[in-house]
């Protein structure tokens, strides 16, 4: 993998797309071989890495300015930095005027948005995200590529997004890695031919986005079979 | 009407039929002119109006130990071994759960003293700690302390991988990892035992009372006092009264909760 780069792994379910990442993230060792980030082993959670969570893990008990600031606290911004910050990532996301919303109140669409600025506003070099949008619903999702490919452009961080959707990696991504059937291996490496930066909306009505679906819909559709 | 005043409406009607029913019945002879024999014997459950030119008698500065004297240290103590029952489970429940090696060594022990009867402690704290405040508090402790052990335990073992995980990759050290993820979440389960042990405590501190006498006051020395002169009015006034107490901290218990638990769905709709 490359700095910078914006990487998708899809493949069918239960194919260890997840258990990448957590090895990436150094949540599970690797039964053989070596995750190596800049030429070093992982081992524990390795710093600079950001991890937004398929699941909501937004904490409930705390109201959606509190948990974007979470990192920030951790790290001991002092508070008026932290306000700060904290503010300029609500008015990115259009959260305005539920900073002091406790996350029960949201949508899920809403909750997962503040767990990515969550992640963001702590800067991280390299996002690992884990089927993110999985749980959404058609137009929210396109909503939040939208959102995501902005702030990615901003600041290109290295990703590493999981998914099942094909669309959406290639949507989103530069690289696609497409895994095999259970026990998974990588099958195929694809880079993504469409330039950048990308409309979400008018990309997939192109003749080059629909190219790249029928090849990698028919590589993956075997895995299917 | 609305359905709120039908429901109160209801109540109310059901409250003064059953203190008219128990003014009435205790009133009235069953067998005309022997003495004695009532349909229901007030020698036996008093009469509300009895109960309350007692109350009053209990209430002025006629007596010795008034009913205030006893209920403050009734609620004194109930509250005493309240919190430091409260306090130490929690701590305990914590640690224990979020130490598998820690739990498993103290697991037969903390069976084995939930298992006993804390009544039949009861003769031996008094032995230990006499007949004052100090053994009302160590009796309510130790009924709390195990209830919210146990909740705080279940509920700082099923804490949220994932959220763990998150706040790890938010760069929270351990220390922080426990204060903004695992007792939080905890607390949600600490906060479902506070009602039953304080209702407990008020129990341990009632029993401690019986077996304490004059010098520790409260409402059991007034109830055990009653059954010595078999007065059925002092009783009532005493049991009455131990109610409303054991209501109004149920309520402001209640209160605490709703405030601190206010990001949860189920408390949102409340002021």
């Amino acid at each position: 993998m490359f700095d910078q780069e914006f990487v998708a792994i899809v493949g069918p379910s239960g194919c260890g797309k997840s258990t990448i990442l957590n090895m990436i993230g150094g949540l599970v060792a690797p039964s053989a071989g070596a995750i190596e980030l800049d030429g070093r082993p992982v081992a524990g959670t390795p710093p600079g890495v950001g991890y937004v969570f398929q699941k909501d893990t937004v904490f409930p008990w705390r109201t959606v300015a509190r948990n974007i600031g979470l990192g920030l606290e951790y790290r001991g911004v002092a508070e008026a930095e932290r306000e700060r910050r904290v503010r300029e990532a609500v008015r990115l996301a259009g959260l305005e005027g539920f900073e002091e919303a406790f996350p029960a109140t949201l949508s899920g669409g809403m909750r997962q948005r503040v767990a990515l600025l969550r992640t963001l506003v702590v800067d991280p070099e390299i996002l690992l995200m884990d089927e993110p949008f999985g749980a959404l619903d058609t137009h929210t999702k396109i909503g939040l590529h939208a959102e995501l490919l902005n702030l990615w452009e901003a600041r290109h961080q290295t990703v590493v997004f999981v998914t099942h959707d094909l669309s959406e990696a290639i949507t989103l991504a530069d690289r696609i890695v497409v895994m095999t059937r259970r026990p998974g291996r990588v099958k195929l490496v694809h880079a993504v031919g469409l330039p950048r930066p990308r409309d979400v909306i008018k990309l997939r009505e192109s003749e080059a986005y629909g190219r790249e679906y029928g090849q990698l819909w028919h590589v993956l559709g075997e895995e299917f079979a | 009407m609305s359905e709120r005043a039908r429901v109160l409406a209801w109540r109310l009607a059901i409250l003064v039929v059953l203190v008219g029913a128990w003014e009435w019945l205790t009133a009235i002879k069953a067998v005309s002119k022997t003495p004695g024999l009532y349909w229901i014997d007030p020698f036996f459950v008093s009469r509300p109006s009895a109960i309350v030119r007692r109350f009053a008698y209990l209430a002025s500065d006629q007596v010795r130990l008034s009913i205030w004297a006893m209920a403050l240290s009734t609620v004194q103590s109930t509250l005493w071994g309240f919190l430091v029952g409260v306090s130490t489970g929690f701590a305990a429940g914590l640690a224990l759960g979020r130490n598998d090696r820690l739990a498993r060594i103290f697991e037969p022990y903390i069976i084995a003293f939930n298992s006993l009867p804390r009544i039949a402690l009861v003769p031996l704290i008094t032995m230990i700690f006499g007949f004052g405040l100090l053994a009302k508090i160590v009796l309510a402790w130790s009924i709390v302390f195990f209830i919210v052990f146990f909740n705080t335990f279940q509920g700082a073992r099923s804490v949220d991988p994932d959220l763990i995980h998150s706040a790890r990759f938010l760069g929270a050290n351990d220390r922080q990892i426990m204060s903004t993820v695992i007792v939080p979440s905890a607390l949600a389960w600490t906060f479902a035992s506070l009602t039953p042990s304080i209702s407990f405590a008020l129990i341990g501190v009632v029993v401690g009372e019986f077996l304490g006498g004059e010098s520790g006051g409260g409402l059991g020395y007034l109830i055990i006092q009653s059954l010595g002169t078999l007065n059925a009015a002092d009783m009532m006034v005493a049991l009455l009264t131990l109610g409303v107490i054991g209501i109004v901290m149920a309520l402001g218990i209640k209160q605490v909760e709703a405030r601190l638990l206010r990001w949860r769905p189920e408390y949102r709709s409340r002021p």
